[in-house]
């Protein structure tokens, strides 16, 4: 089996984090599973709206559907979370495709606003069931627990997150390498072209906003597991204006994208807690700078300057 | 219920539903012309109330209070769309959608940097006690945002049917390349049309106020002023103040017929069924495209 240098390099980064973890205290380690839970999900609404071109402002509805979902079945039928997780994550990618029937004839400004109105309907029914998902008052998660009932140190579930979010990215680096990867760039590029060349816009559409609530729902039941405790309004408009930055800061329709963007955004909190009270207007304007300066965000800024250069100096000399 | 009642709930919800009406004015005005969904209207509005109160704190008589308001939320939007909206007019329609949430989000930021996230009130500069006439309780604030709403309305579709500016938007929405051929200023038709909805959007937000408090999260408006602004087809600027009432009678009536807990639901699943079975609104014109 021939390993690519990128596979070869991705291996070791997951085991340098996994060794590394357990060097760290608590808080680190936290805020290392909350990096790689937004690279997760970026990853999803990457696949979206980065490659196939859909504009989605209900990513975090999608990520509340799992963690509520998986958080649910193990308060109410007693499920391990390695088994609530999937079955949210299953829900979330039906409800997707649920959602993306009627809206997959809908085009930008008004496939913003029925995403937009989506999410508004999920957080709305979140606050006033109270009685099964605690309202805004929000919901205690119960400690994850593997065979034996014991429940689950941080480190075990932050090797837990480490695995699932390696994973994800190899599965979506083949995933883009695959035929419907290049649909769903195809449809991005041009509807009309790709329908005329036999892809089916609708389907690649529907398998978009499935996949899309798949990574959601699987970052949102981590999510609940990490937190132990989630409450509607984190998966407000702001949440989901939060991971559309993480894909455009990072670069739209890259796999590196989704997950500079959400480390280095993850990041932003802890480093301007001296200017706290500035986070939003800097927030906003990393995202207005992004756009009007880089619109192909970190990733392709750093395959010019960094990646390609090495690459063309390494090429140069076995030429000689 | 009685007949009475009903009368006055619609009061009630035609005086909500005209703040809504400018509110979806103002976002279906650069959008006719520009093709920009403006997401920041609704800080707009809230800029308008804090813009409202900083000078009604000067002790300035209201109608100054009003200009003045109306004239910095112009010259914002002129600013703005200048900086910020022109260097990106031609990137693709999610590149526009996010810089008008980044710049809500910058305008709400600011705000809330300089005043606090703590409530204010502002108070109406009319009389608090209701008119009584054929059995129903008029208040004198809702009447004065019905005459304004009444005022804009009947400006604007006088502005873009009468005045050369206004005609010059009609053929720039119509195709923005063809009039500049025929030596229509784009540019400047981008600017009016900002500054004209900045403005609109300010006043509803010095009008809203002494209504719902100010508090950085007025811009929530934006969401009835959008889902008018769907009603209304968002190319028909009749269309849209027709919406916009509708939408303050449905969330009336339907607080008094479906309870208090379901019916924040009603405004948003209208809003989707719109868009599924009619994208165009009940007014406007489908869009129809060349491949």
């Amino acid at each position: 089996m021939k390993i690519s240098p990128a596979t070869l390099f991705g291996v070791v980064a997951v085991g340098a984090f996994a060794i590394a973890g357990s060097f760290m205290g608590s808080y680190p380690i936290y805020l290392l599973s909350l990096a790689m839970i937004n690279v997760i999900s970026a990853l999803g609404l990457n696949l979206l709206t980065g490659n196939s071109g859909q504009i989605s402002l209900c990513h975090s509805s999608f990520m509340a559907l799992g963690a509520y979902v998986s958080s649910l079945l193990t308060l109410v039928f007693g499920m391990p979370f390695w088994v609530a997780i999937p079955c949210a994550v299953l829900i979330a990618a039906c409800l997707g495709t649920l959602l993306s029937l009627p809206t997959r004839r809908l085009r930008g400004i008004y496939l913003a606003l029925a995403t937009l109105g989506f999410l508004q309907l999920v957080q709305i029914t979140l606050e006033e069931m109270a009685d099964l998902t605690g309202g805004v008052r929000g919901l205690k998660v119960p400690q994850p627990t593997i065979f034996d009932g014991q429940p689950l140190n941080y480190y075990s579930i932050y090797l837990v997150v480490l695995a699932v979010c390696g994973l994800s990215i190899l599965v979506t680096r083949n995933l883009l390498a695959s035929r419907i990867g290049r649909e769903l760039n195809a449809v991005r590029t041009s509807p009309h072209a790709s329908q005329a060349l036999g892809v089916s816009v609708d389907r690649v559409k529907l398998i978009a906003f499935a996949l899309a609530a798949g990574y959601a729902g699987l970052a949102g039941g981590l999510l609940a597991v990490v937190v132990g405790f989630i409450d509607p309004n984190e998966f407000g408009v702001s949440a989901a204006l939060k991971q559309i930055t993480f894909i455009v800061v990072g670069g739209l329709g890259s796999v590196m994208g989704s997950v500079l963007g959400a480390t280095v955004l993850s990041a932003l909190p802890e480093l301007l807690r001296p200017v706290k009270e500035y986070s939003d207007v800097i927030y906003a304007l990393i995202l207005l700078g992004f756009l009007i300066f880089v619109p192909r965000g970190l990733a392709a800024a750093l395959e010019r300057f960094a990646l390609s250069p090495i690459r063309k100096r390494v090429w140069r000399r076995k030429s000689l | 219920m009685t007949i009475t009642l009903a009368f006055q709930l619609a009061i009630a919800g035609v005086s909500v539903g005209s703040i809504y009406a400018l509110v979806a004015l103002a976002i279906v005005i650069p959008f006719k012309s520009s093709g920009v969904l403006n997401f920041a209207q609704g800080e707009v509005v809230t800029f308008g109330a804090y813009a409202a109160l900083v000078l009604t704190q000067l002790a300035l008589p209201y109608p100054v209070v009003v200009l003045g308001v109306v004239v910095l939320g112009g010259v914002g939007g002129i600013v703005a769309e200048r900086l910020l909206i022109r260097p990106i007019v031609q990137a693709p329609e999610f590149t526009l959608v996010m810089a008008t949430f980044a710049i809500g989000l910058l305008i709400k930021g600011l705000i809330s940097l300089k005043f606090g996230d703590s409530a204010a009130s502002l108070d109406s500069p009319f009389d608090p006690e209701p008119l009584i006439a054929l059995g129903l309780r008029f208040n004198l604030t809702s009447l004065w945002i019905l005459a304004c709403t009444t005022f804009v309305t009947l400006s604007v579709i006088g502005f873009f049917k009468y005045t050369k500016m206004g005609k010059a938007m009609r053929a720039v929405s119509v195709n923005a390349e063809a009039s500049r051929l025929m030596g229509i200023r784009v540019s400047s038709v981008y600017r009016w049309a900002w500054g004209i909805s900045t403005a609109i959007g300010a006043l509803s937000g010095l009008l809203v106020a002494p209504l719902i408090g100010i508090n950085p999260e007025i811009g929530h408006l934006i969401l009835r002023g959008l889902l008018a602004a769907v009603i209304g087809g968002f190319t028909s600027i009749a269309g849209a103040v027709f919406g916009g009432i509708a939408v303050g009678l449905i969330e009336t009536f339907s607080g008094v017929l479906i309870g208090s807990t379901f019916k924040n639901l009603v405004p948003f699943l209208l809003l989707m069924l719109l868009l599924f079975f009619r994208p165009h609104g009940l007014f406007g014109t489908a869009e129809a495209k060349r491949v």
